[in-house]
């Protein structure tokens, strides 16, 4: 236990070695629910309007998730890095099992995640309302297991891709098809209308329902704002897709790592 | 192309069709722009990444003169940006349909200037700084703020509706003369009621103009002397 918390340490001093970075990302994050959701409410559809009555106040608690996402992402930019410097001979000698490597790597890519979401998610408080202690306890569960599923998926991605450029290409479709097929930006309902329609890819239909962003963005939303309703379906996607990736992440670095 | 297939098509879904007729189109005709805009910020990136290499050095040993140099960077960065995005304006005129030729080519003149004026934008920026991560979070913060304050995403008059500073920001923002006149080029200004091109024409030429013009004077004063971070 002692040495994951030697990685969390190392991996958390990296982190603030970025900090005006950081600080760059989150002013990014937060233009968009100040400049970009303010004038987009301006804009939207009686229909939609009816149901989520403002587009800030719908758009706040995507936008810690994404935070969240892009944030926990980053971990596998580094090891990505470490892979291709071979900084990662010398993780591999130190006094530590590889087990302990790999949950280490993989936790602190979720905590780091989490300390950045953080401001966004206080944002989203601040303008939406406070949960209940039961609820918040929740919203901090849901967000840790996908911080951490996040953190997984892009270690597995980071050790399997062996240039830069092929980890951005990959990060970049990721991102794009996760965020965009999501309830982030718009209401699940929508999606599901353009699929019925025929305007939309069932597939992506699908992948938008269980999507784990879409089901802790609306699992926020119906803490803080009533729409749409609770379901356990949001805490399972999220839990299915953190194991998954949790799992697999932890076998993708100790083998891949251990063969280059 | 995702953020059409998947972003276009949704969010057109959501937009209220007597403010933007055809959102679909206008988003297409503004990610061209707005992705014309972050691939001519790159050249920033290069020059430190030269000066880490030593090739900024090599460069200034060249037999060409410091404004030859950022000139050529400058014309460089915006030509290299606007292969880049090719395919992407080409996806859009697919999406827009037919257009006047005439307009057309005088749109893409303007964003050929519009490409050169973020390039110098971008190399003077990353001369006056010369280190390598305020310039990325510089960057990153002017992207966020200059796209999202500008019509790249939406009209002017939803802008200013929301709220009137963001509107007045809007209305001097390069990429909003960029989008309106590639969307009057390509036929689709009904949506933005552009009523004389004329004006982002010049504000296109007066951006083009200082930075490649007052980037070329700045480069020259801080190019000598190192102190690359």
């Amino acid at each position: 236990m002692k040495a994951v918390f030697h990685i969390l340490e190392h991996d958390f001093r990296n982190f603030f070695r970025y900090k005006w970075w950081l600080v760059g990302l989150i002013s990014m994050n937060l233009a968009d629910l100040f400049i970009m959701a303010i004038v987009y409410n301006r804009m939207l559809s009686e229909e939609l309007m009816q149901q989520i009555k403002n587009y800030f106040n719908f758009f706040a608690p995507g936008l810690a998730v994404t935070g969240l996402f892009a944030s926990a992402f980053m971990i596998g930019r580094e090891i990505n890095m470490e892979r291709r410097r071979e900084i990662h001979h010398y993780m591999l000698s130190l006094p530590m099992t590889r087990m302990e490597l790999a949950v280490g790597r993989v936790l602190s890519g979720g905590l780091r995640g989490m300390v950045y979401m953080s401001p966004l998610l206080v944002t989203c408080f601040v303008f939406l309302g406070f949960p209940t202690v039961s609820q918040f306890l929740a919203i901090l569960a849901v967000l840790f297991l996908l911080a951490i599923g996040i953190s997984g998926l892009s270690i597995a991605i980071a050790v399997s891709t062996s240039s830069l450029e092929k980890f951005i290409t990959a990060r970049g479709l990721v991102y794009y098809t996760l965020f965009f097929c999501s309830s982030v930006f718009y209401p699940l309902s929508l999606i599901q209308q353009l699929g019925q329609e025929g305007k939309f890819p069932m597939a992506l239909v699908t992948l938008a329902e269980v999507n784990p962003l879409s089901s802790a963005s609306d699992m926020i939303r119906s803490f803080l704002l009533g729409t749409p309703s609770f379901s356990l379906n949001m805490i399972i996607n999220v839990l299915i897709f953190s194991t998954i990736f949790t799992l697999s992440a932890a076998f993708a670095y100790i083998q891949i790592i251990e063969r280059t | 192309m995702s953020q059409i297939a998947l972003f276009g098509i949704i969010a057109s879904r959501m937009i209220n069709m007597q403010q933007v007729p055809d959102y679909f189109r206008y988003y297409v005709s503004g990610l061209s722009v707005m992705t014309l805009y972050s691939a001519a910020i790159f050249i920033g990136f290069d020059i430190y990444e030269e000066a880490e290499h030593g090739v900024f050095e090599y460069l200034l040993s060249l037999p060409v003169s410091r404004r030859q140099l950022v000139l050529g960077r400058s014309i460089g960065g915006g030509l290299r940006s606007f292969i880049y995005v090719g395919p992407l304006i080409g996806v859009s005129l697919y999406v827009i349909g037919s257009v006047n030729p005439l307009s057309f080519l005088a749109s893409l003149f303007a964003l050929f200037l519009f490409s050169f004026g973020v390039s110098g934008m971008s190399i003077t920026i990353a001369v006056i700084i010369k280190s390598s991560d305020r310039f990325d979070i510089l960057m990153g913060v002017l992207d966020a703020l200059i796209v999202r304050l500008s019509t790249a995403m939406y009209p002017l008059a939803v802008v200013q509706a929301a709220n009137p500073l963001y509107g007045g920001i809007a209305n001097f923002n390069p990429i909003t003369y960029a989008a309106d006149l590639f969307r009057w080029g390509t036929g689709i200004e009904a949506i933005i009621t552009l009523d004389n091109p004329l004006m982002p024409l010049i504000g296109i030429i007066v951006f083009f103009a200082f930075f490649t013009f007052v980037g070329i004077t700045i480069y020259d004063r801080r190019i000598e002397g190192g102190g690359w971070q």
